[in-house]
């Protein structure tokens, strides 16, 4: 036998006594907690007239969240919704919010639309990020797209790469087209309850293209990454990327399409649009619902009766539980770029009929809360 | 189930309770049996099987043994059933793409169906710690092991179960045999070494195969200072790899009231390579000098079989690793190496003349050349890789300074740690403390995902 078996306690331990771990947790745990509630003390957020989330911070929910609090604090109303709130194909001065605003003659309604997300993932953002909201005016946006096929739904058992997958739900109710395994899901859903890893992914995606350190640094294998954080974030106009065709739909070669809609008995999305709307109430959030306007001119005879009969219950869904709303007619062919999001000028309309929507006026004559 | 994610951390913290309170019970191993088994079913649980089969063999074979006047037919069973398994799982591939290589290569138009295996996470680990019994068991060394539980515990304990320590019956499976005793300075120090192997896997490990994953997988599109510099940053990768699950598992059996033995001791501090080898996998080490070298002969048998033993023991070491040619040649050329250096490293010049500085940059350059073997992909991407080191253009390298600061900071703590100004540096509360903290929120600020298996894993 060798010799005595070594059972020494290290070879470059850094050996901790009780008290003295006690005094490093308190640390460790202070500088986690503090730095998220730090931060936007470091790297101020410039909110500019007609706002929005910048397009490359699409994924940071951290200043999402942030985003959330500067307009609650304003006491203004809040449109909450996909890429067609947060306008794809227009600037960031043509946006629905944006002509909303033009339209009442001051900045009250904030654009918190997402480029890329979808109902499932709306309401992760909701719940985990947008807690600063609660009690305020929200027109959310409803976008029966997600329910055109069982791809949009996400109830295809196809598995696929979705847009936010850390924001969905992971465990329940299954999305069978996203087989993370067990463990990942179990992973995202520690992280998105920990303020500072919202943080880190922000710094990561401001400033180091979304990568982590190390990565980066193999990326720029010299440069300094303190200096890599410049503190100006991106700007909220600054184009998707790619660049979208910003045409009507015609003049792109699209033609009419028959979409594969989903019962919304068993669609995903719309249950998830639900949730989203009893989360809001829940949080006491006086609610206006916008459903479409759904560019059906693009949808063939069949499709567009099939879509008619899905907003009917739509409508009759928001009716039986007393939420305000509007389904507004179509915009004109050539105002939408694709599927549903409106060119400028469709958004400038789609303002307007929302504006003399009776049940919008009396939404927006509705207390809000106080800043 | 690896240590660095929060699937690991959510079990521990599941496990870790009730192993406090049922340790002073009748419960307490078969609730580590069952966590173990969990931790390792996680993985595949058709793994299960392989290791209830070579625990079952050898707990049956010294109980076959105790019940027997011949000693030898029980032994020999056991090593059948786990080297059977060994091989099977292991090297079948191996050794059918080398006879079919060899057909080819004799001109015998027949080919060996490749078996497709895969290898189970951890094998050559635990079928060799099971095997240890038995033999300890056949020599005398250890006495038998009459509950089949704590048996079955000791060999699948999930905190060295996949990479080892390979622990001794004679260590571990007597500890479990008393009720673990804990106190706060066990969670404390388990705590501190956790905290190290963390930082040394998720900081230094993983950070540094970015570079070395890059550069391994094409060599012809890098060259000679690129992949010097990845030579040199693999050698650390699968030391702080290897060094930091160690680390971790000797802080989760001492938070457990176990004591898990020493693997790595600053093994780049070595000054030949005989040391080098007394720092470096100790438990794989002792485990073939105790197994292989000395049934072998040892040194007992003069010189020229001494050095033909320990060629022999190198070689077995190096396969042992991986079922491919790389690996035979990273244990032929440290057997060469240890044949080479014995004379020398007992020498008074060598011991007295030669500054400790020195000697261990000669070990480091050696073990880093014989690196370039075992993580080559072939035998042909090595050849590649040593041929462009030494002919090759050296251009820029693009070898991040971060990971070149962090390399020099983690050697000259290692360097400190072994000198006199240890106790200058570890002595002062507020350091430690410090150190803590900076690696804490390093590796929970600055790491990237969690989802790098540990090298050894599939060992």
């Amino acid at each position: 036998m060798s010799d005595k078996i070594d059972l020494r306690f290290g070879s470059n331990d850094v050996r901790l006594s009780p008290r003295e771990w006690v005094i490093a947790l308190a640390i460790i745990l202070a500088v986690l907690g503090l730095a998220p509630l730090v931060w936007p003390f470091v790297e101020p957020l410039h909110i500019e007239p007609d706002h929005r989330l910048p397009f490359r911070l699409g994924n940071d929910y951290y200043t999402y969240g942030r985003l959330c609090r500067a307009a609650a604090a304003q006491g203004r109303t809040l449109v909450v919704g996909d890429s067609v709130v947060w306008g794809h194909y227009v600037p960031k001065e043509e946006t629905l919010s944006a002509h909303l605003n033009r339209l009442d003659g001051r900045e009250d309604f904030a654009n918190l639309g997402v480029d890329g997300i979808h109902p499932a993932a709306m309401l992760g953002l909701m719940d985990h990020y947008g807690h600063a909201i609660r009690n305020r005016n929200v027109v959310l946006h409803c976008n029966l797209l997600w329910t055109g096929s069982a791809r949009h739904d996400l109830s295809t058992e196809k598995e696929f790469a979705f847009n936010h997958p850390t924001l969905v739900p992971q465990f329940s109710p299954r999305i069978p087209c996203y087989r993370e395994p067990f463990g990942e899901r179990l992973g995202i859903v520690i992280e998105r309850r920990l303020p500072f890893h919202a943080w880190k992914k922000h710094l990561q995606i401001a400033w180091f293209s979304g990568s982590d350190l190390a990565s980066w640094t193999l990326e720029h294998p010299y440069d300094c990454p303190v200096e890599a954080v410049t503190l100006q974030l991106p700007s909220p106009n600054e184009p998707p990327s790619p660049r979208p065709d910003a045409r009507p739909w015609t003049e792109q070669g699209i033609t009419k399409q028959g979409f594969a809609w989903v019962e919304l008995d068993t669609s995903l999305q719309w249950r998830f649009f639900r949730e989203t709307v009893e989360l809001l109430r829940g949080r006491g959030n006086r609610l206006f619902v916008l459903v479409g306007p759904f560019n059906e001119h693009m949808l063939t005879d069949d499709s567009r009766q099939v879509y008619a009969d899905r907003k009917q219950v739509v409508e009759d869904w928001l009716k039986a539980n007393g939420i305000p709303h509007f389904l507004p007619d179509p915009l004109p062919s050539a105002l939408y770029a694709d599927a549903s999001h409106p060119l400028a000028e469709g958004y400038k309309l789609l303002a307007k009929q929302i504006f003399d929507n009776a049940a919008f006026i009396r939404f927006t004559h509705s207390e809000k809360g106080t800043p | 189930m690896l240590f660095h994610t929060w699937v690991f951390a959510v079990f521990f913290l599941i496990v870790y309770p009730v192993h406090l309170a049922t340790r002073h019970t009748r419960l307490k191993l078969p609730w580590l049996l069952f966590a173990s088994y969990v931790f390792y079913g996680w993985w595949n649980p058709l793994y299960l099987l392989l290791i209830i089969t070579s625990t079952s063999a050898d707990y049956l074979a010294v109980l076959g043994m105790s019940h027997s006047r011949r000693k030898k037919p029980w032994v020999a069973l056991s090593v059948v059933i786990n080297l059977g398994m060994l091989g099977f799982f292991k090297y079948a591939g191996f050794v059918t793409r080398s006879l079919n290589d060899l057909f080819a290569a004799l001109g015998v138009p027949y080919a060996v169906p490749v078996p497709d295996i895969l290898l189970p996470v951890g094998i050559s680990f635990f079928v060799f710690q099971s095997m240890t019994y038995t033999i300890d068991c056949y020599r005398g060394q250890m006495d038998e092991e009459p509950n089949f539980i704590r048996y079955a515990t000791y060999v699948s304990l999930f905190p060295q179960l996949v990479a080892g320590p390979i622990e001794r019956s004679t260590n571990l499976l007597r500890q479990l045999r008393e009720t673990p005793k804990i106190t706060r300075h066990d969670v404390a120090d388990g705590l501190s070494l956790f905290l190290v192997g963390l930082f040394k896997k998720r900081a230094l490990a993983d950070y540094l195969a970015l570079y070395v994953d890059h550069a391994y997988a094409r060599p012809d599109q890098f060259d000679g200072l690129a992949l010097l510099l990845a030579t040199v940053a693999f050698g650390w990768q699968i030391y702080f790899d290897f060094s930091g699950y160690t680390d971790m598992a000797r802080g989760l059996g001492r938070m457990m009231g176990l004591r898990i033995m020493l693997n790595f001791n600053n093994p780049y501090l070595a000054t030949g390579l005989g040391d080098f080898w007394r720092r470096w996998h100790i438990s794989l080490s002792t485990w073939f000098k105790d197994y292989v070298y000395l049934p072998l002969g040892g040194n007992r048998k003069g010189e020229a079989r001494t050095y033909v033993n320990m060629a022999l023991t190198m070689v077995i070491s190096g396969l042992w690793h991986g079922a491919s040619w790389t690996f035979v040649i990273w244990g032929g050329l440290h057997a060469l190496g240890r044949v080479a250096t014995r004379k020398l490293e007992m020498t008074r010049f060598y011991i007295e003349q030669i500054p400790t500085a020195v000697k261990r940059l000669l070990v480091f350059a050696f073990v880093t050349f014989a690196w370039i073997f075992f993580r080559a992909r072939t035998v042909g991407d090595a050849w590649l890789i040593v041929r462009r080191i030494f002919g090759a253009a050296w251009a820029d390298p693009r070898f991040p300074l971060l990971a070149l600061g962090l390399l020099a900071a983690v050697w000259a703590y290692q360097w400190i740690y072994e000198s006199r100004l240890r106790g200058a540096l570890l002595g002062s509360a507020p350091v430690r403390i410090a150190l803590a903290v900076f690696m804490a929120l390093y590796v929970a600020g600055c790491c990237g995902a969690a989802d790098k298996a540990f090298i050894y894993f599939q060992f």
